[in-house]
């Protein structure tokens, strides 16, 4: 209940900022222009799919528009996923630094609630917030292609849940980040290193082995591969989800630990805190 | 069951990069609170004040030392259901409005919705801001702000309050009302533990008060025991005393001065308040009442302070 009450006003904290709206209007003009812009094109056996007229392939036997309409849609995912990790990052950070200000974080822990309670709501909040845009645009992706092209791909709807889901273990170095250094930047820039260059090095990191035999360096490199959600391998899956094809559960289990570590490590320095 | 207790209590803000900016924010600091009294926590800025608050809350953690609120040893978060707080610098989200704000606390105290509902309107009407109630905090003013954080600190009808400065920034008319309905809570049986600047406010309610500096209790008594100084007496006499008295009391050492129908004497024992009137008595003097002289309680505040300050200033050479 108390919980909820905090994950409420998360929401509503989030929804009196402009940076969502930004993200929503942006939503909004991407499915206008794919409703607007794409089409199916039957050719005797043969169908295309084309976006303003321009033939995204080449065209298949009727009886494969289905893998390509999902394809398209799992290359839509891809294309999208790190700029929307990124701008959720960048319209949720600031929940954190805000709640432990002074003057505020005062209200908060004067009310029967423990402090990891509170990271906790911040958290749920923030997932919710983003999970509701997901939806919105996942949603809105589903629903075009539907009509446009009559294939109504669900597991597309249930990627929406899964960019969610990754989103949620980003958000836990946003969060540790945010008790460390309480202020906005850091968690903002630490999440973009992460998520543009780190995590793909780490994804990669044979190929780096190539180079050096430096035990350091392997060990450094594969204990951090285990210790960060692995954020590509997710993403990969999230290709075979909507392309129904069979998924991995190893990179969620892991990231799931790896984000329950990063909560753990911020409830505890946020015991130890002053305010 | 004591309100509050706390036993020893200490806490140093450690700076882990420089040693010497390390500060001893409270020191020993033993106090129990009884309950349902007004009790009063003064002293200037840096004295400690608002740190033991936030130990009693959980804010902030303890070096050593315990402390109970209703019998609860802390630091416990379910205890909290039975606490208000009104914090020194409180920031509501500016985006909500007055009721809201309510809302949202009471949500957070884990009440029910229509208990908020009843209880929000009837404390916005309490502390004077039903009109302003529908009216987003960021257009607020300081005294508006500070009569919200009353309601909102007695949102979940607690038993202990804490207040942090309750009145700065509030006119003189919201100060009384204030004052009355702090009075009306401690009629409920409440516990009222306030911190102040405002000597003369806190002389006005306080059933006991604290006086602390540099994080060391100095005295705690009521405000009678603070204000009343054991060897300064008030005569009254209906007649003006004689030559002869003044010469026999002279003679005798007894330290007084006459104004008008009053002796002021600054006398060392009750022995010696006994020997003045029998010297009145004897040339006849009429006495009219004896009481003992009172000063303010920020002369005794101000007489408290001072010598510690005083120690601490450096030597100036001539
Ligand atoms: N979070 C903190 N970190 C480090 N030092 C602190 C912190 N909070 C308070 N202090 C220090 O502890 C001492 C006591 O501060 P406190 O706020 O308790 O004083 P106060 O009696 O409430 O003063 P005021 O009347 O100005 O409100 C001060 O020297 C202050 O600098
Ligand atoms: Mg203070």
């Amino acid at each position: 209940m108390r919980i909820l009450s905090l994950i409420l006003a998360t929401f509503r904290e989030l929804f009196s900022k402009a940076t969502l709206y930004i993200l929503i209007g942006i939503s909004v003009i991407i499915l206008l222009g794919l409703a607007a812009g794409i089409s199916a094109e039957r050719n005797g056996d043969e169908v295309s799919l084309s976006l303003f007229g321009n033939p995204t392939k080449m065209p298949v036997p009727a009886d494969q528009f289905e893998l390509l309409v999902r394809e398209m849609q799992a290359g839509f995912a891809r294309g999208l996923f790190i700029g929307i990790m990124l701008f959720g990052v960048f319209a949720t950070a600031s929940i954190i630094p805000d709640s432990l200000e002074k003057g505020t974080v005062d209200l908060y822990l004067s009310k029967p609630i423990a402090r990891w309670e509170l990271l906790l709501g911040k958290h749920l909040g923030a997932e919710a917030v983003i999970l509701s845009n997901i939806l919105f645009f996942v949603g809105g992706l589903w629903l075009v292609f539907g009509v446009k092209t009559g294939v109504w791909n669900y597991q597309l709807l249930l990627g929406a849940l899964t960019m969610s889901f990754m989103f949620g273990c980003i958000f836990s170095i946003v969060l540790l980040l945010g008790v460390v250094f309480r202020n906005t930047a850091i968690p903002i820039i630490g999440s973009f290193i992460y998520l543009m260059f780190l995590d793909n090095m780490l994804e990669n990191r044979e190929e780096i082995f190539v180079f050096t035999q430096n035990k350091v360096v392997h060990g450094l490199l594969d204990t951090l591969y285990y210790v960060f959600p692995q954020v590509a391998a997710m993403q990969r899956n999230l290709d075979m989800q909507i392309t129904h094809r069979a998924m991995e559960w190893k990179p969620f289990a892991q990231a799931l630990l790896s984000s329950a570590g990063f909560f753990g490590i911020s409830a505890l320095l946020m015991r130890r805190k002053d305010f | 069951m004591n309100a509050i207790s706390s036993e020893s209590l200490t806490k140093i803000y450690s700076d882990f990069v420089n040693k010497k900016l390390s500060v001893t924010a409270l020191s020993d600091f033993t106090l129990d609170v009884e309950q349902g009294k007004i009790f009063g926590l003064l002293g200037p800025n840096g004295a400690g004040k608002t740190t033991f608050i936030k130990i009693l809350l959980g804010l902030v953690n303890t070096t050593s030392g315990r402390a109970s609120i209703l019998g609860t040893q802390l630091p416990n978060v379910k205890i909290r259901k039975r606490i208000g707080y009104l914090p020194e610098n409180h920031r509501y989200p500016n985006y909500l409005t007055g009721h809201q704000v309510m809302k949202l606390f009471g949500g957070l105290s884990g009440m029910r919705r229509a208990e908020i509902a009843s209880r929000s309107a009837s404390l916005l009407k309490l502390v004077g801001m039903e009109q302003w109630s529908k009216m987003k905090v960021k257009k607020y003013s300081k005294g508006m702000m500070q009569r919200l954080g009353l309601a909102q600190a007695l949102i979940n009808n607690p038993d202990v309050l804490f207040l942090d400065e309750p009145t700065d920034g509030v006119d003189p008319i919201g100060r009384k009302e204030i004052r009355d309905v702090l009075k009306q809570l401690r009629a409920e049986g409440k516990t009222i533990f306030l911190n102040s600047h405002l000597l003369s406010e806190v002389e006005l309610i306080s059933d006991q008060v604290a006086i602390l500096n540099k994080g060391k209790l100095l005295k705690v008594g009521t405000v009678d025991e603070l204000t009343t100084t054991d060897a300064n007496y008030e005569i009254g006499v209906a007649t003006h005393p004689t030559e002869a008295f003044f010469h026999e009391a002279a003679a005798t050492v007894l330290k007084f001065q006459l104004d008008k129908s009053t002796i002021s004497a600054d006398l060392t024992s009750t022995a010696e308040l006994n020997r003045l009137i029998d010297l009145l008595r004897k040339h006849n003097i009429e006495i009219t009442h004896i009481a003992k002289k009172r000063t303010t309680l920020e002369e005794s505040f101000i007489n408290l302070i001072k010598p510690v300050s005083d120690e601490k200033k450096p030597e100036v050479r001539q």
